[in-house]
Parts: structure tokens; C-alpha cells; sequence
């Protein structure tokens, strides 16, 4: 770590932006993304990153995503700036990062993105964010509602027709009902939708259904195996 | 995703039946299932009837004219149109793709005859159909077109990216009908040495999931180590339809979108009970969460 310590940011930004091939730019990106920035993170460094995300490179994708996630709140702003309407595999790591960093302002941007996103990609990231905001800092009143808006959002994307969305709302779900610690509403309507969830009769994919009722032993505080 | 949230659609899913994506067409309008019949049974507008063979299968339509409709339209030829960004026979392959998902083993005579047409695209779409189906009485027609090996069937055309034989889709069908005799193995092993990865992918993934030997996986694992993104995610959706759990690792690690990822996870899971695997379904469901 030493010798790339040395190494001042602008140089490690330069390096993505010059990588010619997929491997220099994951592991250009994986340096930048590592870095140790201390207080001195630059927006050019946090731009970088979220320009990476638009590159239709998964791996350095993984790597951004990451890196975007470690720096935190600082992130949101220059994330939810960047999203672009025409490019949903872009779309969909942003929404991952914001997930990831569960900050409260990405809040909107994860509701609109489950219920309409034309991306299965985007509505499965949005799905699990919205079950695992972090909202220790808000007062009680204000961290019910949001969950409820949360709950609210997952609830009707139990409708949705992927597979993939589905089984992304069973973990928000989970999220939801297990952050719930005092309110007497959350938990119940979280396991009714994974009821649902868990039903052959209302869901077709195995797979979902024993997402959903792995979820459900969690929230009932059984053995998940 | 515009119905996603309206009380049809999610009476429609809850039902689990129809999903609710499924009725919008590609201008934004959902339809009945009278009327995609309407419009496969129509035959003056060719894109409405394209779109309608699609629309039954993707809704696995159980009504009781959608097989014959489809069955008709499977006979329609027509040369691909460029202007209309169609392709050779379109409405014909989309029957042919949809009688694979109805379910329904009266497809599987007119399926067969597909297999000997001329059109090697309609030949894909009937093999892969009769794999879905699991139509055993396919095994000889898929034996004979292949009987050349990788040198004759798998020999790359003229001008042309594909081979003589829609050998991937054929290879696939062997391993999912699953009759695994010995001259069927020996066949499918011969394209294990063929020149493109992807057909290699393929033969293994049959071998893998007619014999239940690990030592048809290991290539596909190898695979997920490929340099062309294409490969690596033919034998990720190889290892998923097999459901190989000791893939789980190799296929969390390999550079590949995530909903590629998942869709193998997914595989694993719910195949992957067939196999003597000491991997549990809970470790790949928390690594498909971590995927999300």
C-alpha cells in the first residue's frame, strides 16, 4: 500500500481515463477506488468513479460500485447528477452504489427507479436499497414513515414481472421487517407480501418462493437453514 | 413496468399465471390473450401476427386455439425482409419458439418435421423447443442431423458466421431430453474438440447433465475464465441450466453483468438438488443477494 500511497489522486484518475483495454481499467480503477483519500477526496475522484459506471465494463463496474459505496454520503450527490435515461446498465450500478450507501436523499430516486425503471437491472438494485437505508439518525416519527413509504414501494413490486424484481423485494422486505423495532405495523405487512411471496398458488418461480420464506424464518427469529 | 403497479397486474401476478409485463406490446399497449389470437389467426399485417406467436408463449397461453394457430403459422415462409428489420421465416421460428413453452406434446410431430427444414434458423428454434418439451422421439432426428461430427454438422459455412447445423441449440436439446445412451455420449463427446468455445460449452453442458460427471464441468469452468465476455456467459448459463453448485465460487467470481450471475444462481438452486452437492441452497441464495 506504501508505494501507491505515493501516488497523488490525479494520476490514478488519469490512468482509468487512459486504460485502453478492460483489464487496465479494472485495475485502474481498483487503485483509484482502494485509494486512501483521507479528507482530501476530490469531486474529480468521485466523478471518475461514477464515469466508470457508464463504461458497459462490469468488472471495473463491481470495483466503482465499491469504492463509491466505502466513501458514503459524499457520493449521493454526484451519483443521483449523473444518471442517464438512455443507459440502463449504468443506471443500474448507480442505483446499486446508492443502495449500498443506503443515504435517506437516494430515498426518491429508489422509489421512482422500482416502480418504473424500464430495467429489470435498476428495479432489482432499487428493490434491495429501499430495504436497507440507514435511517439510525432520523427521529422515530420521521424513520417510521420513510419505512413505510419503503414498504409501501416493495409491497406493490410484488406485482412486478420479473423474477429477478421479485426476489430482490423478498430481501427488501426482510430488510424492512427486521429494521422495524418498535412499530407495530411494518413487520406484520412485510410478512403478509412474503407470505405471498412464498405461496406456489401466487408466485410461479421456486426460486423467489424460497427467498421469501427463508426471509419470513428470519423475521419469525427461526434457524434460516 | 407501467402496469407494475396497477391492481390488474397485480392480480394477474398474485395469480401466477400471467406476469404482468407480459401484456405490453412494443408500442406500450397491453393485449388479451383473444386478442394475440386475434392476430396470429389474421394473416394481412405479418408483424402482428410475429408478435402474437410471441405473446402465447411468452404467456404460456393454455386456450385451446393456440396450438393449432401456432401450428399453422409454423408453415408460413417468407424471405427476411431488411427494411422491416425482420428476419427469414420470422413468424414461422416465433411459432416455433412459443410451441416449446405451451407445454403441450401435440407440438412435438410438426416440431420434428422443423428439424429437417431448410431453414437452419427454424431448425435452431424447433431443436431447442423439442429440448424443452423433452421430446424423446427427437433423439434419432437430432442424432442424424449431427452424425457428421464437429468436421460435417459443425463445420462453419461459407460467408457466414454460422455453422452447417444450429449445433449449439441441438447439443442443448440432447442434454435436456436426456436419454443418455451410450451413442448418444459418444456423439455429443465428439463436439467437446470443436473449434469454438461456445459449441464446446454447449457439448459439455449436455454431457454434464446426461452423465452427472464432474469431469464435464470442469471446462465450463475453465470457460468463465475465457478473455470474450460472449463465452463466459455461455458457460455461465451452461453451469446455471445444469445447476453445478461446486460452480458457485468460479461463477460469483468471473467478469460477467450481475443479472447473468443471477440467472445461473437461480439455476443452481433449483437444479441443483439433482446433483450430490455439498453445497446448500442457502449459500447460493446469499450470494445471489449479494448480486442484487
Amino acid at each position: 500500500m506504501r508505494s501507491v500511497e505515493s501516488d497523488p489522486i490525479g494520476e490514478r484518475i488519469e490512468a482509468v481515463r487512459q486504460a485502453d483495454s478492460a483489464q487496465t481499467l479494472l485495475a485502474a480503477t481498483a487503485v483509484l477506488a482502494t485509494s486512501d483519500h483521507g479528507n482530501s477526496i476530490s469531486g474529480e475522484a468521485i466523478a471518475c468513479l461514477v464515469e466508470v459506471l457508464g463504461f458497459n465494463c462490469p468488472g471495473a463496474a463491481v470495483v466503482a460500485v465499491n469504492g463509491l459505496i466505502r466513501l458514503g454520503p459524499m457520493a449521493v450527490e454526484p451519483i443521483l447528477e449523473s444518471l442517464d435515461p438512455r443507459n440502463y446498465g449504468a443506471r443500474a450500478w448507480a442505483v446499486r452504489a446508492l443502495a449500498g450507501i443506503g443515504d435517506i436523499h437516494g430515498l426518491d430516486l429508489l422509489e421512482e427507479a422500482l416502480g418504473s425503471d424500464i430495467g429489470p437491472s435498476v428495479r432489482r438494485a432499487a428493490a434491495r436499497g429501499l430495504g436497507q437505508l440507514r435511517l439510525d439518525a432520523l427521529e422515530d416519527s420521521q424513520r417510521q414513515a420513510v419505512q413505510g413509504r419503503c414498504l409501501q414501494a416493495l409491497v406493490a413490486a410484488c406485482a412486478d414481472g420479473e423474477w429477478v424484481v421479485r426476489y430482490a423485494v423478498a430481501v427488501g422486505l426482510e430488510g424492512i421487517g427486521l429494521a422495524d423495532v418498535n412499530s407495530d405495523h411494518l413487520r406484520p405487512a412485510s410478512r403478509l407480501a412474503l407470505l405471498g411471496l412464498s405461496q406456489p398458488d401466487a408466485e410461479a418461480v421456486p426460486v423467489v418462493r424460497l427467498r421469501a420464506a427463508l426471509a419470513l424464518r428470519r423475521l419469525d427469529g427461526l434457524p434460516s437453514a | 413496468m407501467a402496469t407494475s403497479n396497477s391492481l390488474s397486474g397485480i392480480v394477474r401476478a398474485m395469480a401466477g399465471t400471467i406476469d404482468p409485463d407480459a401484456g405490453i406490446s412494443a408500442a406500450g399497449e397491453p393485449i388479451t390473450e383473444a386478442e394475440a389470437l386475434q392476430r396470429l389467426r389474421q394473416s394481412e399485417d405479418h408483424s402482428q401476427q410475429y408478435y402474437a406467436a410471441w405473446w402465447l408463449g411468452r404467456n404460456r397461453s393454455r386456450h385451446p386455439e393456440a396450438l393449432p394457430l401456432l401450428l399453422a403459422a409454423l408453415h408460413q415462409r417468407r424471405p427476411r425482409d431488411p427494411g422491416a428489420g425482420v428476419e427469414e421465416n420470422a413468424i414461422a421460428r416465433n411459432a416455433a419458439r412459443a410451441l416449446g413453452k405451451l407445454g403441450d406434446a401435440g407440438a412435438i410431430p410438426e416440431l420434428l418435421a422443423a428439424l429437417d427444414d431448410g431453414d437452419d434458423g427454424l431448425r435452431e428454434a424447433a431443436a431447442r423447443s423439442l429440448g424443452e418439451l423433452q421430446a424423446t422421439e427427437a433423439v434419432a432426428v437430432l442424432l442424424r442431423r449431427l452424425a457428421s461430427g464437429p468436421a460435417g454438422a459443425g463445420a462453419p459455412r461459407l460467408a457466414s458466421p454460422r455453422l452447417q447445423e444450429p449445433c449449439e441449440a441441438m447439443l442443448e436439446a440432447l442434454g435436456a431430453i436426456g436419454i443418455a445412451e451410450p451413442g448418444v455420449i459418444t456423439l455429443i463427446e465428439a463436439f467437446t474438440a470443436h473449434d469454438r468455445p461456445l459449441i464446446r460449452s454447449a457439448a459439455c453442458r449436455a454431457l454434464l447433465q446426461l452423465s452427472g460427471e464432474a469431469r464435464w464441468a470442469d471446462p465450463l469452468v475453465q470457460l468463465l475464465d475465457h478473455p470474450q465476455l460472449q463465452v463466459r456467459r455461455a458457460a455461465l448459463m451452461d453451469l446455471g441450466a445444469v445447476g453445478w453448485r461446486p460452480a458457485l465460487e468460479p461463477i460469483c467470481h468471473t467478469l460477467a453483468e450481475n443479472s447473468l450471475k443471477l440467472i445461473a444462481l437461480r439455476g443452481l438452486v433449483e437444479q441443483g438438488a439433482h446433483h450430490d452437492a455439498t453445497i446448500q441452497a442457502g449459500a447460493v441464495l446469499s450470494a445471489m443477494d449479494s448480486l442484487l
